[in-house]
């Protein structure tokens, strides 16, 4: 991914996609919209490029919108029939069957209350229905899906819970060096983390925290710090 | 239960909730606080008379007084009003039912009105212009801003500055004609008060024998009961506020009550101590903040409790880790005393000690107004003792530092 250093504002024109617009075909991501023969920006934040020729715009959101494919953290609502409702922090609620469980059967039901916490795959999501959960992948196995015992979840901007998800995320492997954790990342802006006591986990916690407003450069600086709260 | 909860409040999952019991009994809080220890409370004070914002850590109250001319209800018709009007609108984002706005909205309306209006604390009588005509109406606008927890004490703390910190026109009542002079022609007028009462608000959990004093959201919501205690400046009991399903004992309340009169205490001296230091800048003609982005920028010119009040804040602590220290030593059996036992004594302390307040309508007007130092304070004190008798007595217990064993046994 390469970082240019431009930020682009709502309604802004961008001339450097449509230099390489008329070369090649370009993928316009989030936050880039296409009118008539131009590409306006409809997000404001900085531009994202990544080679060949997908561009998109990285802006802060807390707001999700369920896509197919994430990985999120719901907390269970309500049962309702063989659903359970499932808070997502979507402007609706999503739904998981009895059945989207591990060895599920109609018989033997996941037990699962109003507020435990579940780190589920989005199925299916689209604006006119509601989006539904899954819990096991397509070999019916749960992998590291399922609900969450215990531990410590929080919320956070969608930009941090996605720098966290990336392939060879720098600062997960940078905590790492400080202490055992577990850690679930939800692309809803939501992180559940458990270490091995109350204080790392809450040490944890403010650390991942600390990272929304630091950025990259500064990770090291965020785990010397952890790494100090610890050993006092 | 979890259908008209909002989970999108901080605390209200399962997680968070047994994640906090345990933080708590490990003595442990999420920002690092001891359990007796405050954020920091800081004021601004606005270009107009009595417009204050509050901000408690990440929460934020802006408070505005105004005041007209009205009619008095017949049923007092020497006395001023006193409008509390509430508007938690900027916390909107938290309520996505309409039941928890609304209880949120009425539980701190309720305690506003009865830690000000059923109290006292405004001296109405000296709102009043012409008995049964004209009496002044104050009017308190108090706007939630955010929401981090302790929306208690912030506001009463809020309140309390705005109403201190307002003046109101001067006014003359003769040959049936109203005339109120602007403030070129006379000097503004403070309001005139009985007493000061701030609240302090403590979480109780199941967990754990010891309550935090001011939490954070998340700890408000994952609290088993939150008790809020409004104390004026002479440690008197103006409100009491219990809830909740915690099992709490005697001690436990009295200790808070005995930490939270403390702190109500150091509360007013910091407004006090925060309207001198306005009123220094007001003569000099700098530090005014016109509008409200001014007001509760990070910029603007902030009054900290931490800053203004180190001294008392190091004695605080000193003494809060004696009776910390104290309730560890208890025996644990004896902290467990059933809720329903429970309700009952809470209601007893709060009664006995609301009637002396009101008798406070009837006092001689010498009361302190606003901008006058505390050791006045002390003499309309030894007034009151006198004109209650032995009602008094009974209200003083909970102040008491005494070996509070003896004390409060009766009371069970």
């Amino acid at each position: 991914m390469a970082t240019s250093g431009t930020i682009v504002m709502p309604g802004e024109r961008i001339a450097s996609i449509e230099e390489v617009a008329k070369t090649k075909r370009v993928i316009l991501g989030p936050g880039l919209r296409r009118v008539d023969d131009t590409v306006v920006a409809s997000k404001a934040g900085p531009l994202r490029h990544k080679e060949p020729n997908t561009f998109w715009v990285d802006n802060y959101q807390r707001r999700y919108v369920p896509a197919r494919g994430d990985l999120v953290l719901g907390i269970v609502r309500s049962k309702a029939g063989d659903l359970y409702r499932v808070d997502i922090g979507a402007p609706e609620t999503a739904s998981i069957s009895y059945l989207a469980f591990e060895s599920a059967t109609k018989k033997n039901r996941p037990d699962l209350n109003p507020g435990d916490l579940i780190y589920a795959r989005v199925l299916n999501a689209s604006a006119d229905i509601e989006p539904e959960l899954v819990c096991v992948n397509s070999n019916g196995k749960r992998g590291k899906l399922g609900v969450l015992p215990d531990g410590f979840f929080f919320k956070c901007s969608l930009n941090l819970g996605r720098v966290l998800l990336r392939e060879n995320c720098p600062i997960l492997a940078a905590i790492t060096r400080q202490l055992p954790y577990e850690i679930a990342v939800g692309v809803n802006g939501r992180i559940w983390v458990k270490a091995h006591s109350l204080r790392e986990t809450v040490a944890l916690a403010k650390a991942i925290l600390a990272l929304e407003q630091a950025g990259y450069a500064e990770t090291d600086k965020v785990c010397d710090n952890l790494g100090d709260y610890l050993e006092a | 239960m979890f259908m008209n909860s909002n989970l999108f409040e901080p605390g209200k999952s399962k997680a968070e909730k047994n994640f906090v019991q345990q933080a708590v009994k490990q003595n442990h809080r999420l920002d690092g606080r001891r359990s007796n220890e405050c954020r920091d409370v800081q004021l601004t004070f606005g270009a107009d008379w009595g417009t204050v914002a509050v901000t408690l850590g990440e929460t934020k109250v802006l408070a505005q007084v105004s005041s007209d001319i009205g009619v008095p209800t017949t049923a007092r018709a020497n006395e001023g009003k006193l409008q509390l009007n509430v508007n938690i609108g900027g916390v909107a984002f938290l309520d996505e039912a309409q039941s928890t706005h609304d209880q949120r909205f009425l539980t701190l309306n309720s305690l506003l009105e009865r830690t000000f209006r059923s109290s006292r604390c405004l001296d109405l009588e000296s709102l009043c212009v012409a008995a049964e005509q004209h009496v002044w109406c104050v009017r308190v606008d108090i706007n939630v801003l955010n929401h981090d927890g302790n929306l208690y004490d912030a506001s009463t703390i809020a309140t309390l500055a705005a109403l201190m910190h307002y003046r109101r026109p001067d006014v003359t009542f003769a040959e049936d004609e109203l005339r109120i002079y602007t403030e070129k022609e006379r000097e503004f007028q403070p309001l005139l008060f009985l007493h000061y009462p701030v609240s302090v608000t403590y979480c109780i959990y199941k967990s754990s024998s010891q309550p935090i004093v001011d939490p954070s959201l998340l700890e408000e919501n994952a609290a088993d009961s939150v008790i809020v205690l409004s104390f004026n400046s002479y440690k008197e009991l103006c409100t009491l506020n219990a809830g909740g399903s915690a099992p709490t004992n005697v001690r436990t309340i009295m200790q808070c009550a005995r930490n939270a009169a403390t702190r109500s205490k150091a509360l007013v001296d910091f407004i006090r101590k925060a309207l001198v230091l306005d009123e220094e800048q007001r003569s000099k003609g700098s530090g005014q903040v016109p509008g409200l982005v001014g007001l509760i920028s990070e910029a603007a010119h902030k009054m900290s409790f931490h800053q203004l009040m180190k001294d008392e804040l190091d004695k605080e602590r000193a003494t809060t880790e004696d009776s910390q220290m104290e309730v560890d030593e208890q025996p644990p059996e004896q902290a467990v005393v059933s809720v329903a036992q429970d309700d009952v004594k809470k209601e007893k302390p709060k009664q006995e000690k609301e009637t002396p307040m009101d008798d406070s309508s009837w006092l001689p007007e010498e009361s302190t107004p606003a901008t006058v130092p505390a050791p006045k304070a002390g003499k309309t004190k030894q007034n009151r003792n006198k004109n209650k008798g032995n009602k008094k007595q009974h209200s003083k217990k909970p102040q008491n530092e005494s070996d509070s064993e003896e004390e409060t046994k009766p009371v069970i």
